[in-house]
């Protein structure tokens, strides 16, 4: 990189007399990179702190209201807490939770609702998003399956109560067309409270992964598909070998968002079971506040919170580390235009 | 797959995912003291305003929908506002180490809402916001700011940097170049994020059932929660009709605001 960076995009929406009247001192003015402006152009631009002032607020917010608490949680952890008095115990907390039945139980149903997240809506999502690619009223399709996506999941939860319960719409249709046998009470019993959960999720959260996969369907340049299909590729093979490789993009950020979102999943469970019966159907993310506001061990919920956000973390690099390539280098921003 | 497999399966997967779409409506029409105790599948009168006001006013639906209006418009504006300065910071002028800020902020949309809550909890008891709208609306808007900020930095790294140069060249002032130039150019990314903030603050429950207890503070997820706790016995022609009160303005915003809506979640994919 030279002293001042010469932009490489042509002058596109900048009206012709500017043009004109910039052009002989281009050279001299400094282009975004931050350190070369300092330099070139300090005077002008009022030097490096000016630009402070525009960030402050925001980072006075997630400094405040974010990340204190999240440091404050980290410290909180290595003590017993119980909302009044607290005591140092080091690593208590995190041994504490290997003995744990209800943490094991909780990470069970936390690994179950990924599983089941990428089973069902991840899957299903791409099974729908090919089936209604290029078809006739495909938009309308992908409409009605992405429309409880607005609906929050609060909302979802409630409905779906009225049809998981044990007189529920569920049971009233399995009765109906004579599967008397397979009624159950759905939400009381595990495993399958945590398995229809995950269905009642499933209807909700399979339209965003249908729209995600329709933007990357129609992404493929018809060309490869025409020269596949002239190589004599169709169906399975089409699918196999030109679709889904081309879909690769696409599926890092689906499988990355559904493992979050499932690993965040609260309202839905705290609705239904409550986590409960009997602490059964808990994820870590219950777990946490369960623990933290209804027993009042502060302490040792910090520490089921910060197991979470671990695995969060560590299960959204994959995807993260894609939708930034051009901040986690260190050079920062603007790349996109310096480079050339 | 086959033609007709293939319409099989998506006609299945239609109805499948409107007939809970379908019971949330025809029960919300019948009138709460005839629910016969079990589910209706035909529309079995039409009482649908009479459920609504028992929701909106006995239940208290009413004053939770108008505090967490005032939470999505007033938060969605005020984090949109921020997270562009901090954008524009960022992207346009000469911070020093633009990286750091960027993480900085960014990483408050990382971690789960659990790891701040019980010092958050800590800190509003001490500073006396608990229970106060002005305490959700701080933590709501602390909230929003990190995602706004990605979208919209996303998109002024988007436009040409020759706009800034010209108008700096022209003697205008950052306030000028920001309020001139870069607001009006990204006006579809500002409006983007700010409805996916709105959303995203309307349909919180986690931190409204944390920091909040009384009715007219409580956003409306954590009311249509203790609606559907309160009014289990008598049957859910009144929860349902909460639940489609508390989905409307959602709903709303995603039929007229499609694009703009979603652009906000598939800004990643694309």
């Amino acid at each position: 990189m030279t002293g001042t960076a010469t932009p490489a995009s042509g002058p596109g929406a900048v009206r012709p007399d500017r043009v004109r009247r910039r052009t002989p001192v281009r050279r001299r003015v400094p282009v975004r990179t931050p350190h070369q402006a300092a330099q070139a152009g300090g005077g002008r631009l009022g030097g490096p702190l000016a630009a402070l002032p525009w960030a402050l607020p925001a980072f006075a917010f997630v400094g405040v209201l974010l990340l204190y608490p999240f440091l404050r949680s980290v410290y909180g952890s290595f003590f017993e807490d119980n909302g009044f008095t607290s005591r140092f115990t080091g690593l208590d907390n995190y041994a504490r939770l290997a003995d744990d039945p209800i943490f094991g139980r909780s990470l069970l149903n936390t690994l179950m609702w990924v599983a089941g997240t990428l089973l069902l809506p991840v899957l299903a999502g791409l099974l729908l998003a090919v089936a209604t690619h290029r078809m006739r009223f495909g938009g309308v399709v992908q409409l009605i399956i992405v429309l409880p996506f607005a609906i929050s999941s609060t909302a979802t939860a409630v409905l779906w109560n009225f049809m998981l319960t044990s007189d529920g719409t569920v049971n009233q249709v399995l009765r109906g067309i004579g599967l008397d046998g397979w009624t159950q009470t759905w939400l009381l019993e595990w495993p399958q409270n945590t398995l229809s959960m995950i269905v009642a999720s499933t209807w909700q959260a399979t339209g965003l992964n249908v729209v995600l996969f329709a933007i990357g369907l129609r992404a493929i340049p018809r060309e490869t598909v025409e020269a596949a299909a002239l190589d004599g590729a169709s169906g399975w093979r089409m699918f196999r070998h030109i679709t889904l490789p081309q879909l690769r993009a696409v599926t890092v950020v689906v499988v990355g968002m559904a493992i979050v979102n499932s690993l965040k999943a609260f309202d839905m469970i705290w609705i239904l079971t409550k986590g409960g019966p009997s602490r059964s159907s808990e994820t870590l993310a219950l777990s946490m506040y369960r623990e933290a506001f209804r027993l009042f061990h502060v302490g040792y919920g910090s520490a089921i919170a910060l197991v979470l956000t671990v695995i969060v973390v560590a299960s959204s690099w994959m995807y993260l580390r894609r939708q930034m390539p051009d901040t986690g280098t260190g050079t920062g921003t603007g790349t996109g235009t310096v480079k050339g | 797959m086959g033609r007709l497999t293939r319409n099989v399966l998506v006609a299945g997967c239609v109805v499948l995912w409107l007939i809970p779409l379908y019971l949330l409506v025809v029960n919300a029409l019948t009138p709460a003291t005839e629910y016969a105790g079990k589910p209706g599948w035909t529309v079995q009168g039409f009482a649908l305003g009479e459920n609504l006001r028992t929701a909106w006013d006995v239940a208290g639906i009413g004053d939770s929908f108008q505090a967490s209006l005032l939470y999505s418009v007033v938060c969605g504006l005020a984090a949109v506002l921020v997270a562009a300065m901090a954008a524009f910071a960022v992207v346009v002028l000469p911070i020093p180490r633009p990286a750091f800020w960027f993480w900085l902020i960014y990483s408050g949309t990382l971690f789960p809402l659990q790891i701040f809550l019980a010092p958050l909890f800590g800190l509003y008891a001490d500073a006396g916001l608990y229970d106060t709208r002005i305490g959700l609306m701080l933590v709501y808007t602390a909230w929003a700011v990190p995602f706004a900020f990605f979208l919209i930095r996303n998109q002024m790294t988007t436009m040409p940097p020759e706009l800034t140069e010209a108008a700096l060249l022209d003697g205008a002032s950052f306030r000028r170049i920001f309020w001139h130039v870069h607001v009006p150019l990204i006006r579809a990314g500002l409006g983007a994020a700010f409805i996916f903030q709105f959303t995203a603050v309307w349909n919180d429950l986690l931190l409204g059932i944390t920091l909040s207890r009384s009715p007219d503070v409580q956003p409306v997820m954590a009311a249509l929660t203790t609606l559907n706790n309160a009014y289990a016995s008598t049957g859910p022609p009144v929860i349902l009709a909460g639940a489609l009160i508390v989905s409307a303005p959602t709903l709303v915003l995603f039929l007229v605001f499609r694009g703009l809506f979603l652009r906000g979640v598939t800004a990643s994919a694309r």
